[in-house]
C-alpha cells in the first residue's frame, strides 16, 4: 500500500497495517501525537486503529510557536 | 501585587511569552526566564523521525524552565484542523487549555471569527478551556463569551506586526463590557510602551514573542517587558487622574515671594 505520512508518500508491502506497526517500521518513539485523516487518533487506539492504501498520516512533535 | 488567577490557574506574571524565532534555543531560555514569565506558548508540526532520533531537543529545553505550557493551533485555518491540532496539542503537553488559532487572510494572519467560533464550541464540548486568538470585534467577544470562554485574546496588531495597539477604543469597549472575562492582548506588541498601554486599559495580560524575539538584546528587551507589564498594571490599579484643559501648579501657591508674582 501507499500512504502519505506528513506529506511524503510511503509505500509498503502490507496491504494494511495498525499505526502501532507503521510507527515501529518508521522507527517513532515518543513525544508525539498522530492524525489519520485528518481526525486524531488517541494513543490508546494505536494498536487497533488500521491505516490502508491512500490514506494519510500526521506525526506532530512539539516546536517552537507564538 | 496580586496573583493573577485565568483558567482555574494562579501566577505572579500577567505576561505570556511564545518560544519562536529566538537567534539561538539557549538565548530563548535566557530570554524566558528574564521576563519571569510563567507561561509559554509552545506548537507542534509534523516532523521526521530521523528529527527526533535523539528526542526532541526544544522540548528538552521548555521542559527544564518549569513553565507552564499553553499550545497553539497556529497554522490552522479550518475549524476542523484547529480541533485536531487541539486535542494531538492535549495528548502530547497533557494540559486542558489552548490558544485557539484559526487564520482567515494570509496578507494580515486576521483570525477567521467563523472558523474560530464553530473550533471553540466543538472544543469546549471536548471539555477544553479555549483562549481564542480573536480580533477586537464586540460581537465576536460576545459570541465567545456566550459559548463559554472566560479569557479572550484581541490582537493588538498582525501578528509579528509589531504595530502595537492598532485600535485602543474597541480594546476598551471589549474591557468595558466584559468586566469579569479575563483579557488578554495577544499579537502584536513591539515595544515595553505597548504593552504598559494595554495593561492600563484594564487588560489583565499580554502574550507576545516578535517583540522580544526579534530584539536586537532579546534577554534585556524580555526585561523591560517584565517590569512594563508590572508598571502597566499597578497604574491600572492605582487609577490615573483625570486630563484637564488647563494647567493647575504641582507646588503650593500660598507663600510665593513677590517676586514671583506675575506683573499686570
Amino acid at each position: 500500500m501507499k500512504i502519505s505520512v506528513n506529506g511524503e508518500i510511503k509505500e509498503f508491502n502490507e496491504e494494511s497495517l495498525t499505526i502501532d506497526k507503521i510507527l515501529d517500521i518508521l522507527e517513532y518513539k515518543t513525544g508525539i501525537a498522530v492524525a489519520l485523516n485528518e481526525t486524531f487518533i488517541i494513543k490508546t487506539k494505536y494498536r487497533d486503529t488500521v491505516v490502508k492504501d491512500g490514506d494519510r498520516l500526521d506525526i506532530l512533535s512539539p516546536i517552537q510557536g507564538g | 501585587m496580586k496573583k493573577w488567577k485565568i483558567e482555574g490557574r494562579e501566577f505572579n506574571s500577567r505576561l505570556m511569552i511564545g518560544s519562536a524565532l529566538y537567534p539561538s534555543p539557549e538565548i530563548m531560555a535566557q530570554s524566558i526566564k528574564a521576563s519571569g514569565s510563567q507561561i509559554v506558548t509552545i506548537a507542534l508540526r509534523r516532523q521526521s523521525a530521523s528529527s527526533l532520533k535523539d528526542g526532541n531537543s526544544f522540548w528538552d529545553i521548555i521542559r527544564e524552565l518549569g513553565v507552564t505550557l499553553l499550545p497553539n493551533t497556529a497554522g490552522c485555518h479550518t475549524a476542523k484542523e484547529a480541533v485536531t491540532t487541539a486535542m494531538m496539542a492535549r495528548e502530547i503537553f497533557d494540559v486542558d487549555w489552548i490558544k485557539l488559532e484559526v487564520i482567515g487572510n494570509q496578507y494580515n494572519l486576521q483570525p477567521d471569527p467563523f472558523e474560530l467560533v464553530k473550533a471553540t464550541k466543538i472544543l469546549i464540548d471536548e471539555g477544553f478551556r479555549v483562549l481564542p486568538y480573536m480580533t477586537d470585534d464586540l460581537v465576536l467577544a460576545q459570541k465567545l463569551a456566550d459559548l463559554g470562554c472566560t479569557t479572550l485574546m484581541p490582537w493588538g496588531s498582525p501578528i509579528g506586526s509589531g504595530r502595537g495597539l492598532m485600535n485602543p477604543y474597541s480594546l476598551k469597549s471589549i474591557r468595558k463590557q466584559f468586566p469579569d472575562l479575563n483579557l488578554i492582548v495577544d499579537a502584536g506588541i513591539g515595544k515595553p510602551s505597548d504593552a504598559i498601554k494595554a495593561m492600563e486599559l484594564g487588560f489583565d495580560g499580554v502574550l507576545l514573542n516578535s517583540a522580544v524575539a526579534l530584539a536586537q538584546e532579546p534577554v534585556k528587551m524580555a526585561e523591560a517587558f517584565k517590569y512594563a507589564i508590572i508598571a502597566g498594571r499597578l497604574g491600572f490599579e492605582a487609577g490615573a487622574m483625570e486630563k484637564r484643559d488647563m494647567a493647575s501648579p504641582s507646588t503650593p501657591t500660598v507663600g510665593t515671594p513677590f517676586w514671583h508674582q506675575f506683573k499686570k
